[in-house]
């Protein structure tokens, strides 16, 4: 058995499902499972929001450990679901270890995403339909979802220079909230606040929020507590945004 | 009419939502129709829980209890993460009116509206968090007691 092919395989895998939303137990027990299924007892894991620790011990008592930084993510449910069925499937039916290696960047390989005009289809219909869902008109929906569309510009041309995501979500918050004002003022829009809330809907932390809630109840406070500093750091960048741009229309018309 | 324009249309646009946000965090194919049905049954469930408990703190945890089991046995069947679900269906729920209004009132400084705004939408989230830390903590429990009894029966069939 290649002891340092595993950790390095196994703290890979767990890696990834993290990088793609997992929580913090799921990250830890696949982990766990994956070196039981290859016959090592000894192995030990600790994982936070942004770093994995994997410990294994040899049968001659030497220790093997390997550290994983993770990146700041997003959340990716497609890559989730397929690592996680990796994980079970590699679990089930142990293959060697250069196969196990190969079906997982075969995983990595054939990711799929969906092409920049769905993903502003997306943003356009989230939009819109939140603002029809909290009682808007067809107008302010449709005013919404260009507020969206303008929201994944932002982000996306925010991302390629590499801004934090507190930095990102004000400036996409301000941005929609500037378009939509200038579309109630233009007398496109009817409800100026229904818009806002609606194209805010894409911004708010809630997968976050949920996320940091199941890792407070499966025992990992001090995941759930970063998660849930970050869930209202970016809600502050929200109103932050918006407020910025309200206070700025308040300004120039008074 | 009272029907379509109270519960049925409601329900349509948190199911349109959904869907829209299935492409934000990268669901294909069956799974968006599951995200999306669990977002319109969540908001099904807190309408028709209305004149029940007439509060909609908790109008949101049965949303949010119903949504919970929902992903739970979804996730069962389909063998996958019940986090995705789970996610994408809470969004409706999610008191995105809130954080807008409370900032509004900031800005115009009205403090009392502010601060009694900002308190309600902590308790929305609050009663929305109670609601998955339950169903996720009773389906932790039932696996285990499931996992306790499998192991015992193979020590015995050894």
């Amino acid at each position: 058995m290649d002891h340092d092919r595993l950790l390095n395989l196994t703290s890979e895998i767990g890696c990834r499902l993290m990088e793609c939303g997992g929580e913090i137990y799921r990250v830890e027990e696949s982990i766990q499972r994956l070196l039981q299924a290859y016959g090592v007892s000894t192995g030990e894991v600790f994982a936070i929001p942004n770093c994995i620790i994997v410990s294994i011990t040899l049968d001659a008592g030497q220790p093997l450990t390997r550290i994983r930084r993770v990146p700041s993510h997003g959340t990716d449910i497609d890559l989730l679901e397929r690592y996680n069925a990796l994980c079970r499937a590699l679990c089930a039916d142990t293959p060697s270890l250069p196969e196990a290696q190969a079906r997982f960047e075969a995983i990595t390989r054939t990711k799929r995403v969906y092409s920049a005009p769905a993903m502003v289809g997306g943003y356009f219909l989230g939009a819109a339909s939140f603002t029809l869902f909290f009682g808007g008109t067809w107008r302010d929906a449709l005013c919404s979802g260009i507020c969206g569309i303008a929201m994944y510009l932002c982000l996306y041309f925010m991302g390629r220079l590499g801004t934090n995501l507190f930095f990102k979500t004000l400036a996409a918050g301000a941005v929609s909230a500037l378009l939509a004002l200038g579309f109630t003022w233009s007398g496109a829009g009817q409800n100026s606040d229904l818009i806002i809330i609606g194209a805010l809907m894409l911004l708010v932390p809630g997968m976050i929020f949920t996320s940091a809630m199941r890792d407070i109840m499966a025992g990992d406070t001090m995941s759930g507590i970063s998660k849930t500093a970050e869930a209202l750091l970016i809600g502050a960048a929200i109103a932050l945004g918006t407020g910025a741009a309200l206070w700025l229309s308040q300004l120039l018309w008074r | 009419m009272e029907i379509l324009t109270g519960y049925v249309l409601p329900c349509v646009y948190a199911f349109a939502a959904c869907i829209g946000f299935s492409f934000l965090y990268n669901v294909h194919g069956f799974g968006m129709v599951i995200c999306a049905v669990g977002g319109a049954l969540g908001w099904l469930a807190y309408l028709l829980s209305a004149p029940l408990v007439g509060s909609d703190l908790i109008q949101i945890f049965v949303a949010s209890l119903v949504i919970s089991i929902y992903s739970e046995v979804m996730a069962r069947i389909r063998k996958c993460p019940v986090t995705g679900y789970l996610m994408i269906a809470l969004f409706p729920l999610v008191p995105g009116g809130g954080i807008y209004y409370a900032m509004e009132y900031a800005i115009n400084g009205e403090t009392d509206l502010f601060l009694s705004t900002l308190l309600h939408t902590l308790g929305l989230a609050g009663s929305l968090a109670v609601g998955i830390l339950l169903v996720s903590s009773a389906v932790r429990l039932v696996n285990g007691l499931l996992r306790r009894r499998a192991d015992h029966r193979a020590v015995r069939g050894e």
